[in-house]
C-alpha cells in the first residue's frame, strides 16, 4: 500500500476519532460498533488500530512529507560534531537504521540485566508502530568546508536569514541535521527522539528542539482541518498530494539543471516557529480577524462563501471588497497564473512552551513548508507577506532552511548515502 | 458601590503583595460557544439566548446599526484637535530625544559609560514618549531602535545601529571608541525626528488604535526583555509607553465622554497600573528596577495589571468608529453581479 492509500485506509478503519463520534461520523464496518461490543471495546481497538498503524521508513520518497500531519511531532536540529566524513557517515547510518527500527516496532531484547537497557522502556516491552515517521534532512551549514560537501549543495539551499519582523535567536535556528520525528501520540514521539539522539552523542549535537500537535478531529467532517492556536483552520488550501505531476512540479527537486544529481527524489523543507501572541489577538474583534486572514473562523470558508474548500474567488473581488486585498490567504496565495509554481506543501503544528518573561503564554506555529524550491515558492510568499497585518500578532523566532533527500531504497541503505557516493 | 469596593480591594492586594495575600476572584461572565457535532449547546453562558440567538443578533447588530442600537460614528474632523494636541507632545519629546542623543554622543567621545548611560535611558524614555514605537515613523523608526533579530548577521549586522547597537556596547563593556560612529549616526538619524513627527499622517483610526496598541508593544517587547536585552530597561520602557497612552487617552477623553462607559473604566486601570509600578519603584529605593531584577512577586502584579488595562484599552478603538462596518457581499452576489 502506498503512504496515501494506508492514509485512507486507516480513516475508514477509524484512524480519525474514537468510539460513538467515529460511528456518529459513519466511517464504515470498521468502526460501527457491533451490536456486543461495548462503547469502551470498540475505543480499545480503534486505539489499537492507531497504534498498529506502521509507515515504510525505505522507498522512493521519505516518509513524513506527503504523509498527512501526525498528531504530534518533535523537530530536533543537530549539529555535527564528527572529526571527519567518515564518522559523519557512520552516524548518519546509525540514524536511518535506527529509525527504521522505531518505524516497524516490536519487542527488544534485554541482553544484560545488570547493563542499562538497550531501550528507555517508555513504550512498554513492545513498541507500537503508531505511525511513526522520522524524516531526515540536512542544513547549509552541513555543506561547509569540513567534510568536502560544499561542492555538493543543493542549489537552493542557504541558511535562513531573517525577514522584517523575524526576531530570530541564533540558538534556535539551522543546524547541520533536523529530524522531523512524527506520530500518533506523544510518547511515541517521545520515546523516538530518546532513542535517536542516544547512538549518536558523540557525533551528533542537539541543537535545539520543538514539540507539536494538532488538534483533535472535532468536525464537522473528517476532513475538516483542525484550528491553530488564532482558532482558525489551518491547512485547508494545499496541493494535491495524490497527484504526483502536481508534487513533480512543486514539492522534488528539479531533475538536472543547477541541482546536483544526488538531491534526486529529495525535496527543501523549511521550518519557521512562529510565536504568536494570542493574548493580544484574544484582544481583536472577529470581524477584524476574519478580514485579516480573509476566512470565516468557525466554518474556515472564504468570506462571503459557505464551504471550508470553497474557491475564495479572488479573480470576482478584484477590488477586495470580500476578501481584503492585504488578507493572509490573499497575499499567501494570489492564484493568479503566475503564482501557480509558487505554491507550497504546508504542514503546521501547534506548539505551546511555557510563559514568557513578560507572563505571556509562549505559544505558537511550527510551521513546515516542503518545496522544490525554497526562493522560488517559500520566500517569494514570505516576502507578499512580510506587510500584511497579521504581522502585529505573530512573531518568527527561529527555525531553518533544510533539504531532505531521497528515503533509504531498501534495508541496507540509509538517508543520504548518495550524497557521499 | 460593590463594583468600587471589590475594585480598591483588588488595588490593595495588587500593591501588597500576591501569593497567599492575593485577592478574592472577581466574577466574570465567560461566554463560550461549543463546536462539537454531537454537542448541542443550549445557553451561551452568562446569557438565557442561545447560541443561535446570539449569533443572529450579533450579526444584526453589524448589519444594521438602528439609531437606538451602536452609536453613531463619529466625523473625522471630532479627531483634529486631539490629534494636533498630540504632535505638539510629540515634538516636545522628539526634541527632548535629540538633545539627550547630543549628550550621550558627548559622553561616548569623553569615555564617560556611567554619563552615557544615563543619557542613553533618557534618550530612549523620550523616544518611547512619542509611542513612536507603534510602526508609524517606518525606516526612520528601525534606523533609531531597530533590534538586532530582523537583520540577516543580527547583533553582526552592519545595519545594526541605532540606539540598541549603543545599548548593547555601553551594558557590555566594549570600548567607547567603538561607539562614536555609532553614536554619530544616530545623531543624524535623529535630527529628522522632529519634522518627521510633525509630518506623519495621522488617521483617526490609527489615533484611536494607538491609544490601545502602544501598551500592546510595550507589553509584547518591552515587558518580555526583548527589546532592550542588555540594559534591562524594559519596565522603564513600559511605564514610557504608559506615559504616551495617558496622553492619547486624555485627548480621546472629550470624544470619549458619553459614548458608552469606556473612560471610567480605562481611566482607573490606567491609574491602577501607576499605582502597581509605582509601588514596584518605591520598593527599589525610587529607580527603575532592571526587568531582571524584579522578584516573581513583583513581576506578576506589573504582569496582571497591565494585562487588565489592555483589556480594558481595547474597548476605545471600537467606541470611537468613524464608519460602521460594511457587510461584505457574499461570492453568490458578486457572481451574480458578474453575469
Ligand atoms: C503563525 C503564523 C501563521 C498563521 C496563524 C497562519 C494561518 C493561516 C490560515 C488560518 C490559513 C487559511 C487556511 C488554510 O488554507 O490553511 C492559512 C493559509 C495559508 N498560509 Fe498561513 N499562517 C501563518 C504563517 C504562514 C507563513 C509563514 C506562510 C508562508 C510563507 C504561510 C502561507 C500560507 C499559504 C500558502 C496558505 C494557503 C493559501 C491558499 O492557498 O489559499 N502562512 N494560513
Amino acid at each position: 500500500m502506498s503512504e496515501i492509500d494506508r492514509r485512507s485506509f486507516l480513516k475508514r478503519a477509524g484512524g480519525v476519532g474514537l468510539g460513538g463520534i467515529a460511528a456518529g461520523y459513519g466511517l464504515g464496518a470498521a468502526t460501527t460498533a457491533n451490536a456486543s461490543e461495548s462503547e469502551a471495546e470498540m475505543a480499545g481497538r480503534v486505539n489499537a488500530a492507531e497504534l498498529a498503524d506502521r509507515r515504510d521508513f525505505d522507498g522512493v520518497h521519505q516518509a513524513g512529507i506527503l504523509t498527512p500531519a501526525a498528531s504530534f511531532a518533535t523537530f530536533l536540529a543537530l549539529d555535527s560534531i564528527c572529526g571527519g566524513r567518515a564518522e559523519l557517515m557512520g552516524a548518519l547510518q546509525t540514524i536511518s537504521s535506527r529509525a527504521r527500527e522505531l518505524t516497524r516496532g516490536g519487542a527488544f531484547p534485554v541482553e544484560e540485566y545488570d547493563a542499562p537497557p538497550a531501550d528507555s522502556g517508555t513504550l512498554g516491552p513492545v513498541i507500537a508502530p503508531d505511525g511513526l515517521t522520522v524524516t531526515i534532512a540536512f542544513g547549509a551549514s552541513l555543506f561547509d568546508g569540513r567534510y568536502g560537501l560544499a561542492a555538493r549543495k543543493p542549489a537552493h539551499l542557504t541558511a535562513m536569514s531573517a525577514f522584517p519582523h523575524d526576531d530570530l535567536d541564533p540558538a534556535r535556528t539551522g543546524g547541520d541535521v533536523l529530524l522531523q520525528i512524527a506520530a500518533g501520540h506523544q510518547d511515541t514521539v517521545a520515546h523516538a527522539v530518546r532513542e535517536l539522539a542516544r547512538p549518536v552523542r558523540a557525533e551528533l549535537a542537539p541543537r535545539w528542539t520543538m514539540a507539536g500537535a494538532v488538534g483533535a478531529q472535532r468536525g464537522p467532517s473528517p476532513h475538516s482541518s483542525r484550528r491553530n492556536h488564532f482558532g482558525f483552520r489551518d491547512g485547508t488550501s494545499d496541493p494535491d498530494v495524490t497527484d504526483p505531476k502536481v508534487m513533480d512540479r512543486l514539492v522534488w527537486a528539479e531533475r538536472g539543471g543547477a541541482e546536483p544529481a544526488w538531491t534526486a527524489d529529495g525535496t527543501y523543507q523549511v521550518v519557521r516557529t512562529i510565536r504568536m501572541h494570542v493574548e493580544f489577538w484574544d484582544r481583536v474583534g472577529l470581524h477584524e480577524q476574519e478580514e485579516m486572514i480573509g476566512r470565516k473562523r468557525d466554518t474556515g470558508a472564504p468570506l462571503g462563501g459557505t464551504g471550508e474548500f470553497e474557491n475564495p474567488r479572488f479573480d470576482l473581488d478584484p477590488r477586495g471588497e470580500r476578501i481584503a486585498l492585504d488578507a493572509h490567504i490573499r497575499l499567501a496565495n494570489p492564484r493568479e497564473p503566475a503564482t501557480i509554481d509558487q505554491r507550497i506543501l504546508r504542514r503546521a503544528w501547534n506548539y505551546s512552551q511555557g510563559l514568557d518573561p513578560a507572563g505571556q503564554l509562549d505559544v505558537g506555529l511550527l510551521f513546515v513548508a516542503f518545496n522544490q524550491n525554497i526562493q522560488r515558492q517559500f520566500t517569494a510568499i514570505q516576502e507578499r507577506l512580510n506587510n500584511e497585518p497579521m504581522i502585529d500578532y505573530v512573531t518568527p523566532e527561529g527555525g531553518g532552511y533544510f533539504f531532505a533527500p531521497a528515503a533509504a531504497r531498501h534495508p541496507s541503505d540509509w538517508v543520504g548515502s548518495p550524497l557521499f557516493a | 458601590m460593590v463594583a468600587i469596593a471589590i475594585a480598591a480591594a483588588t488595588l490593595a492586594a495588587l500593591l501588597a503583595g500576591c501569593g497567599s495575600s492575593s485577592p478574592e476572584p472577581v466574577a466574570r461572565s465567560i461566554r463560550t460557544i461549543g463546536a462539537h457535532p454531537d454537542i448541542t449547546v443550549e445557553e451561551v453562558t452568562g446569557g438565557h439566548l442561545s447560541v443561535q440567538q446570539e449569533a443572529a443578533i450579533a450579526m444584526e447588530r453589524t448589519k444594521n446599526p438602528g439609531p437606538g442600537g451602536d452609536l453613531q460614528p463619529l466625523h473625522a474632523e471630532d479627531f483634529v484637535k486631539p490629534v494636533a494636541e498630540y504632535r505638539r507632545y510629540s515634538e516636545r519629546e522628539a526634541k527632548a530625544v535629540q538633545r539627550h542623543v547630543e549628550s550621550l554622543q558627548g559622553d561616548i567621545a569623553a569615555g564617560d559609560v556611567g554619563a552615557a548611560k544615563r543619557d542613553w535611558l533618557d534618550a530612549y524614555d523620550h523616544y518611547l514618549r512619542l509611542g513612536a514605537a507603534y510602526g508609524a515613523l517606518g525606516t526612520l523608526d528601525e534606523q533609531i531602535d531597530g533590534n538586532s533579530g530582523r537583520l540577516p548577521d543580527g547583533v553582526h549586522d552592519p545595519d545594526f545601529t541605532g540606539l540598541h547597537r549603543i545599548e548593547m556596547g555601553l551594558w557590555t563593556g566594549e570600548p567607547t571608541a567603538g561607539l562614536r560612529s555609532p553614536a554619530a549616526y544616530l545623531a543624524r538619524r535623529v535630527a529628522h525626528l522632529q519634522v518627521a513627527v510633525r509630518r506623519i499622517a495621522i488617521s483617526p483610526l490609527t489615533y484611536a488604535t494607538r491609544a490601545h496598541e502602544i501598551l500592546e508593544d510595550a507589553q509584547r517587547d518591552m515587558l518580555s526583555g526583548v527589546d532592550a536585552p542588555w540594559s534591562g530597561a524594559g519596565l522603564r520602557a513600559t511605564v514610557d509607553s504608559l506615559a504616551a497612552t495617558e496622553f492619547v487617552v486624555r485627548t480621546l477623553k472629550p470624544l470619549l465622554n458619553g459614548r458608552g462607559s469606556t473612560v471610567e473604566p480605562v481611566e482607573n486601570e490606567l491609574a491602577r497600573f501607576r499605582a502597581v509600578v509605582d509601588s514596584v519603584r518605591r520598593e527599589h529605593g525610587g529607580a527603575w528596577p532592571a526587568l531582571g531584577a524584579l522578584t516573581q512577586c513583583q513581576r506578576e502584579r506589573v504582569d496582571g495589571s497591565l494585562g487588565a488595562l489592555l483589556q480594558r484599552l481595547d474597548d476605545v478603538p471600537g467606541a470611537l468608529e468613524v464608519k460602521r462596518t460594511k457587510p461584505y457581499p457574499t461570492i453568490a452576489e458578486q457572481r451574480r453581479e458578474r453575469q
